[in-house]
């Protein structure tokens, strides 16, 4: 390429671009685009569900607004949902008093409901289980694999989404001091 | 949207494999390359994987060292294999400072190495698009046009996918630019990754306007600024790498001939003293030639190093020049009045179509190459691998033709 050809199009590629760059806060506005949209991802706020627990009650998660709230999908064929609900049952222990809550959302769509419910049972885990019967909350939810573990906010806002494994006590305890420390700070 | 890929009984995070397989193929191409190009694939290999080990390693270390009372609880989550509990930038910077430090270490040279990892990055790059599609991070703006797709609960830009199909073609372009990473294709190193630079840029600056997620930094998009700064510089590097004079380009010559050979190789260093200025020759090496109906014949060799402002190209017409004044004809194997070998240019690593490549490769295969030049630049490292000049000399192989120097340097000659 000749020298005269090489700079007429740099310069041009380059001006070009940085009109594009320029421009792109007037064609596209930066909206905060997840502000009251509501999906499974953090920035957006939480899908919404009232489902029964064992004994029948019904929970809502906007019964718990103004607190973190951990959503816990899981089932008892799931033995990687049951290795991290002890950890769970942990950060429980320690937050619960501070007005963390965790739902833990038995898959019943997919799941023996007798068997999830003598397991949690049995384990004698102090947070609250819930049953989504009819998979809605699941498909709300996006769930693609278990254990689904979302965490809410004190305003509703979706905050992480760890699919699998991740969510280990010390992961969710340094999530739920920094929410705390916030709260503190407004 | 697909985070979890089912495989039999087995579920992968969707994320995670594609990123692996991504970094699979893209080292598969860069040896490639690596083999093709002359420079240390080995090297190269080992010390970005020790550097990802090392930068994963670093993320779990600086999450936990920013949140001490995890460990205090659970020391082993030190060793979970989760894909929580990491600290990216942490990471990336322990990785890079791995990376760094190990390339240094073993002599890997900047710009050929560059070169040599650019589709790799290429394919890095494409492979988080890709991973992000499948997470749905990093998503798109709501769009009407019929491709968008369905996520977090609109209809959107799959600005993951416009990333991915132009990376894809950038791809493409260098395969073919390089004939499938068989070539350069250029004089100068850096140019191909400083091209590739300038195109994952420009990608950058195209597809984060469609990007719901901003970075907002005086009104600008913060990605966007970097992108473009990055596309600026590495086009103000192309220029100056293509255009740029060649100044006190330091060169190493080999002179061969067994015709005459005394008489020819002094009257060609006289020859190249006209263009180039000569810092220093070495002693003249008397080589044995083994053909079989050579028996007693011997051919002369001597390196120059010299330095010069002409290009590579210029430089060779000269070298040939001198060449067929000297009587020599290109078809003619027995009778070489004089042969002149640009050993190296400057530090300048490239394989052309023609089949001229610098370094040369017989610089590490020979040894009436290699000894007149250790004699002359002892501290000489070779340009593509960094390999010292006693460590080529160690590696050739103790059975080819012996050697022997005859002359010392002679001063005005």
């Amino acid at each position: 390429m000749r020298k005269s050809t090489f700079l007429i199009f740099a310069g041009g590629l380059l001006l070009a671009s940085l009109a594009w760059v320029i421009l792109t806060p007037v064609l596209f506005p930066f909206a905060q685009s997840a502000d009251k949209a509501v999906a499974a991802h953090p920035g957006f706020q939480a899908p919404g569900f009232s489902l029964e627990t064992p004994a029948g009650d019904i929970v809502s998660l906007s019964d718990h607004n103004g607190q973190p709230v951990l959503v816990f999908l899981w089932a008892s064929w799931c033995p990687i949902c049951k290795g991290a609900m002890p950890d769970l049952e942990t950060v429980y222990q320690d937050y619960a008093d501070q007005g963390f809550e965790i739902l833990a959302v038995d898959m019943a769509f997919q799941d023996t409901l007798s068997t999830a419910i003598e397991y949690f049972q049995t384990e004698a885990y102090s947070y609250t289980m819930l049953i989504d019967r009819d998979g809605q909350m699941a498909q709300d939810y996006q769930m693609h694999g278990l254990p689904t573990s979302i965490l809410v906010g004190p305003d509703g806002t979706v905050l992480d989404v760890t699919i699998g494994s991740g969510m280990s006590a010390g992961y969710l305890s340094v999530q739920l001091d920094q929410v705390f420390a916030i709260a503190e700070g407004e | 949207m697909f985070p979890i890929i089912d495989i039999g009984p087995l579920a992968f995070q969707a994320g995670g494999m594609i990123q692996i397989l991504s970094l699979l193929f893209g080292l598969w191409f860069t040896l490639r390359f690596a083999n093709n190009m002359g420079t240390n694939g080995d090297a190269i290999e080992n010390n970005l994987l020790l550097g990802l080990l090392m930068g994963i390693v670093g993320a779990r270390l600086g999450f936990l060292l920013q949140n001490p009372s995890i460990m205090a609880d659970n020391p082993l989550s030190i060793i979970s294999f989760t894909p929580t509990m990491l600290d990216i930038p942490f990471g990336l910077l322990a990785g890079a400072l791995v990376i760094y430090v190990s390339f240094q270490r073993s002599h890997l040279p900047l710009w050929p190495t560059l070169d040599t990892l650019s589709p790799l990055v290429i394919l890095l790059f494409a492979g988080a698009h890709l991973a992000n599609f499948a997470t749905g991070n990093n998503f798109g703006l709501p769009t009407t046009l019929p491709w968008g797709v369905s996520l977090w609960n609109a209809t959107r830009h799959p600005v993951q996918i416009y990333a991915l199909i132009l990376s894809a073609a950038l791809l493409i372009w260098l395969l073919i630019r390089t004939r499938f990473l068989k070539y350069t294709n250029n004089h100068h190193s850096g140019l191909i990754f400083t091209q590739t630079l300038a195109g994952l840029a420009l990608i950058t600056v195209v597809t984060r306007a469609l990007v719901a997620d901003k970075a907002p930094l005086l009104g600008l998009d913060l990605i966007q600024a970097i992108a473009w700064i990055v596309l600026l510089a590495s086009l103000g590097l192309l220029y100056w790498f293509q255009y740029g004079k060649p100044n006190h380009i330091r060169v190493f010559l080999s002179l061969g001939s067994n015709r005459n050979p005394r008489e020819q190789t002094y009257k060609a260093s006289q020859d190249i003293a006209k263009f180039a200025k000569i810092l220093n020759r070495s002693s003249l090496y008397e080589t044995a030639d083994i053909r079989p109906n050579h028996a007693g014949e011997t051919y002369i060799n001597r390196v120059l190093e010299v330095e010069t402002d002409l290009s590579y190209p210029e430089l060779i017409e000269r070298t040939k020049a001198i060449e067929s004044n000297h009587g020599r004809q290109l078809d003619d194997k027995e009778d070489v009045p004089m042969d002149i070998d640009i050993l190296t240019y400057g530090n300048q690593v490239f394989v052309m179509p023609s089949g001229s490549a610098i370094p040369r490769q017989g610089l590490t295969k020979h040894r009436y190459v290699a000894l007149p030049l250790a004699e002359i630049a002892p501290d000489f490292r070779h340009p593509a691998t960094g390999t010292a000049i006693e460590d080529i000399l160690k590696h050739l192989d103790e059975q080819e033709q012996p050697v022997q120097k005859i002359t010392e340097v002679e001063n005005g000659t």
